[in-house]
């Protein structure tokens, strides 16, 4: 059976498929013998890349993400593109009119978002399988923390953004799933690195990630304001193990404090929306995407286009974005976001001349049930972020992987690094993983 | 005619790419939407990547401003949504401009220049079946969508649409001597202008291509508004727009539905340094100016202050032209002379620049030499350059071709023995006292001749056959 055929399989049953590649030449390399799934956000040459939106139905980008001609470089097969909630918007995936994709472990359940055909492929793939996804305020680390696979969202600027369609280009990155720290790793090292297509790629070497050291010595800091209140206990309790087991390895464990924590959600809402209505603006039914037959004038054929080809979620984010940069509110919105954006990347330097790593819960609860997620308010939606988008927001590393089951389902353990020093969380992962 | 003017300009950059990808900014006459990548048109995954050839035209243009420039180049997403827009955003820059503070001084006025900033140019729209408010349907051409666009934007320190339009030839030509332009391709110059006069409120006239029509378009605006006032009717604040067709302005929005842009820091930029280092090379590459051109072909080639000028201003092609025909030419007081004078002139009559003629300065160093030999008059040397202008033929191909050079004394003598025979009377009247009959021999003979020899041998040799 070939991969696309046993791929297949398993999309009828779990729902993680937007659109599959044709047969790939099996390339040599780091990569070879690996399916590579690539998010539907993330431009494949000639393959439908709609970003979960109906709106870019039709969508076929006439090249490739710089992730992509990297990993068919070193062998890899794009295999096709995963579901995902609409660019992005969305933290159970079920914010789109495609495939809302099953948890593996419970079909009633969520796979997290906004990655997360991504996630739930890795997780039953019984084949060498790495994902390509994108986290803008989690999106790696709440599907991966939920599927229990492992999910690294490397530091702003580590990965070339070419080829990524824009949630909010100031915290878009995208990282990658595997089912083990090793193969996630590796991964990473293989779309690291500069490319003169995007402006805001670092210049930095790329280091091996696969040379990973024990965490003998390490200092692991606990921040206060991710534990406790809101946090479901028996995720604190199986977080608290193997934080424990770190220590018992070597790693020394201190308690520390990120003091604007609690303005970071609305510092990250406030920008993601503010650029995410800017990129959003240019899908007007013009060019590419979604079309309808010329009628009226502009402003009538591209509010009809957009009315269609949106949805709720993200006509929400237009308006709240746009409100946002609006004269007369500027000032006291998207500007003052910005101002404590710079906070929250103050709380992290200072936590890091103290510790290498930090380590919490990934996401404060289970995946929860479909019936569940029906019943939360919007609001409630974007609480769930508050573990994953400080560390999103400051742009610095961070990996999340199993650490244990809360009625048989997977909890993860986040570790986070400073920037540019994944080395430091993917060591302490894998000796999570390592048990 | 008096008012209160501002103006913002927008020049296209002569770089070879447009300003965030590589597709060339050669587009004139080419198929519509041919010169596009995913970049210019907007595609989602695509990012901009900044052409640095475009920053060091910025700077160079600042730098002859006399403007303050930024020590971080910052780009911001300008928000509306417009069918000429690939993204519904325009890059440009907001808070942080490229350089400001600087000043132009336009025979000896000075007008402030608030800012220098780099921005994208929309695509370029057609409409068909009428105009911008009525027209059936609306072509778009991304050709020049993303071409580098330098805005310039004075303070409201125009006094004049007279003063505007000088304004304007002196920026053109600094841009042209900086060489960061090419004034020949399609609309390389818009200009939005704010104009008010006493009492009434500001105006904005939109979208007016070429000097002329900014100075059309403003006269026809400080009309309208003086009128407006003279019938007693309040001046808005208002946009209006400039239609080149029928010369006039309309509204096109009124001031309380001014839209609000929403600017963003365009995240997909990073900010540039603008270091001492780059300005320092930028100083240090900087051509001449017009005004110090002028300065220096006064005192180097000897000629008055004002033919000086004349050349400089014509553009900076003349000055090249003059300067190179005063190396193939010794007399340089003569070569400034007959450029100034005649071949201006004539360029002039037949409404053609240097560019669109096929003169160059070694035919037209051949006029001068033809009168220094002594092959031609001065008075044909005249005639000779409206041809030689109108055709580009070698001035001396044009004196064999049409026989314009002087004639030999045998030859003239020939023409003078003819006249002396055909005139017997007047002959008789010379040799009996009346000497004002051998004035109208000479005449005979001059007109026969066509200026093809001096009056002086022509009178010489008629007196000596009456004698």
């Amino acid at each position: 059976m070939s991969f696309i055929d046993r791929i297949r399989e398993l999309d009828d049953k779990y729902h993680f498929i937007n659109a599959y590649a044709g047969d790939e030449p099996y390339g040599e390399g780091l990569l070879s013998g690996y399916a590579v799934s690539v998010k539907d956000n993330v431009c494949v040459k000639g393959l439908e890349s709609k970003a979960g939106s109906k709106i870019l139905e039709g969508y076929v980008p006439p090249f490739d993400a710089t992730v992509v001609v990297k990993s068919r470089a070193e062998g890899g097969i794009i295999i096709g593109k995963t579901t995902q909630d609409e660019f992005g918007f969305g933290t159970f995936n079920v914010n789109t009119p495609y495939k809302v994709p099953l948890n593996p472990h419970d079909v009633e359940r969520s796979t997290g978002g906004s990655s997360g055909g991504a996630a739930c492929l890795t997780e039953v793939a019984d084949f060498k399988h790495v994902a390509i996804s994108e986290s803008t305020g989690g999106s790696i680390s709440c599907p991966a923390s939920w599927c229990g696979v492992v999910g690294i969202t490397p530091t702003y600027g580590r990965v070339s953004r070419w080829g990524l369609i824009d949630y909010a280009n100031s915290l878009d990155k995208i990282g990658v799933m595997a089912k083990t720290v090793k193969e996630a790793a590796m991964f990473l090292g293989v779309i690291s690195g500069p490319d003169k297509y995007d402006s805001t790629v670092l210049n930095t070497p790329v280091p091996d990630y696969t040379q990973l050291g024990s965490v003998e010595g390490v200092r692991i800091g606990v921040p206060k304001e991710y534990l406790g209140k809101g946090v479901d206990h028996k995720v604190e309790e199986q977080v608290w193990g193997s934080i424990k087991k770190l220590e018992s390895r070597g790693a020394s464990i201190s308690e520390i404090s990120l003091p604007h924590t609690k303005y970071s959600l609305s510092s990250y809402y406030i920008i993601a929306m503010a650029e995410a209505s800017t990129n959003l603006a240019k899908f007007s039914g013009l060019r590419y995407g979604l079309q309808n037959p010329i009628e009226g004038d502009f402003n009538q054929y591209f509010s009809k286009v957009r009315a269609e080809g949106m949805g709720d979620e993200t006509k929400r984010r237009i308006i709240l974005g746009s409100f946002t940069r609006m004269a007369g509110y500027r000032n006291a919105y998207y500007l003052k976001a910005l101002k404590v954006r710079t906070r929250v990347i103050e709380d992290f330097k200072k936590a890091f001349k103290e510790v290498d790593v930090l380590a919490a819960p990934t996401m404060p609860v289970v995946a929860p049930r479909f019936d569940e997620i029906a019943e939360l308010e919007p609001i409630q939606h974007y609480m769930m972020d508050i573990l994953t988008v400080a560390p999103n927001l400051a742009g610095i590393p961070m990996v999340t992987v199993p650490c244990g089951n809360v009625d048989g389902m997977p909890v993860g353990l986040h570790l986070m690094s400073d920037h540019l020093n994944e080395v430091k969380a993917l060591e302490a992962a894998q000796e999570v993983e390592q048990g | 005619m008096n008012a209160t003017i501002g103006l913002e300009i927008h020049v296209h950059l002569k770089t070879w790419s447009k300003l965030f990808c590589s597709c060339t900014t050669d587009i004139d006459g080419k198929e519509p939407n041919t010169e596009v990548c995913p970049i210019c048109l907007g595609y989602p995954g695509s990012k901009p990547k900044l052409n640095k050839k475009a920053v060091d035209f910025g700077i160079t243009l600042a730098l002859a401003l006399e403007s303050n420039i930024e020590p971080e180049l910052r780009f911001s997403r300008k928000n509306y949504f417009y069918p000429d827009m690939s993204k519904n955003f325009q890059i440009t820059q907001y808070e942080v401009p490229l350089a400001s503070g600087g000043f132009l001084l336009v025979d000896d006025h000075r007008i402030g220049i608030t800012r220098v900033h780099l921005e994208e140019d929309p695509a370029k729209l057609t409409h068909v079946g009428g105009g911008i408010t009525n027209a059936r349907e609306t072509l778009i051409d991304y050709n020049r969508a993303g071409m580098p666009l330098v805005e310039i934007v004075t303070d409201p320190d125009i006094e004049s649409t007279e003063e505007a339009r000088a304004f304007l030839e002196k920026l053109s030509l600094i841009l042209d001597h900086l060489g960061v332009y090419d004034p020949t391709a399609e609309g390389v110059l818009r200009v939005d202008a704010n104009i008010s006069i006493e009492g009434g409120n500001r105006v904005e006239v939109k979208n007016i291509t070429g000097f002329k029509n900014v100075e059309k378009a403003l006269n026809y605006e400080v009309i309208r508004q003086k009128s407006a006032k003279n019938m007693g009717v309040d001046i808005v604040r208002e946009t209006r727009h400039y239609d080149a067709g029928s010369g006039i302005t309309s509204t096109l929005r009124l001031k309380e539905d001014e839209e609000d842009y929403g600017y963003i820091a365009e995240p997909d930029l990073v900010k540039t340094n603008l270091t001492e280092d780059w300005i320092g090379r930028m100083k240090a590459s900087m051509p001449e100016l017009p005004d110090q051109r002028i300065n220096r072909l006064e005192l180097q080639y000897g000629i008055p202050r004002f033919q000086a000028s004349i050349i400089v201003r014509t553009g900076l092609q003349m000055s090249e032209f003059f300067e190179k025909s005063c190396r193939l030419h010794d007399d340089q007081k003569e070569v400034c002379n007959w450029l100034v004078t005649f071949l201006l002139k004539s360029l002039n009559y037949e409404d053609m620049s240097l560019s669109e003629s096929k003169v160059t300065p070694e035919t037209f160093v051949e006029i001068l030499e033809l009168i220094s030999e002594g092959t031609i008059s001065n008075r044909l040397a005249k005639e000779l350059i409206k041809d030689y202008v109108k055709t580009g033929k070698s001035p001396r191909k044009i004196v064999e071709e049409k026989n314009l050079g002087l004639l030999s004394e045998e030859e003239l003598g020939k023409i003078v023995v003819s006249v002396v025979n055909e005139f017997p009377q007047a002959v008789e009247d010379y040799r009996g006292g009346k000497s004002k009959a051998a004035e109208y021999l000479i005449g005979q003979v001059l007109r026969r001749i066509r200026a093809r020899a001096t009056a002086n041998d022509v009178r010489r040799l008629v007196l000596e056959e009456l004698d």
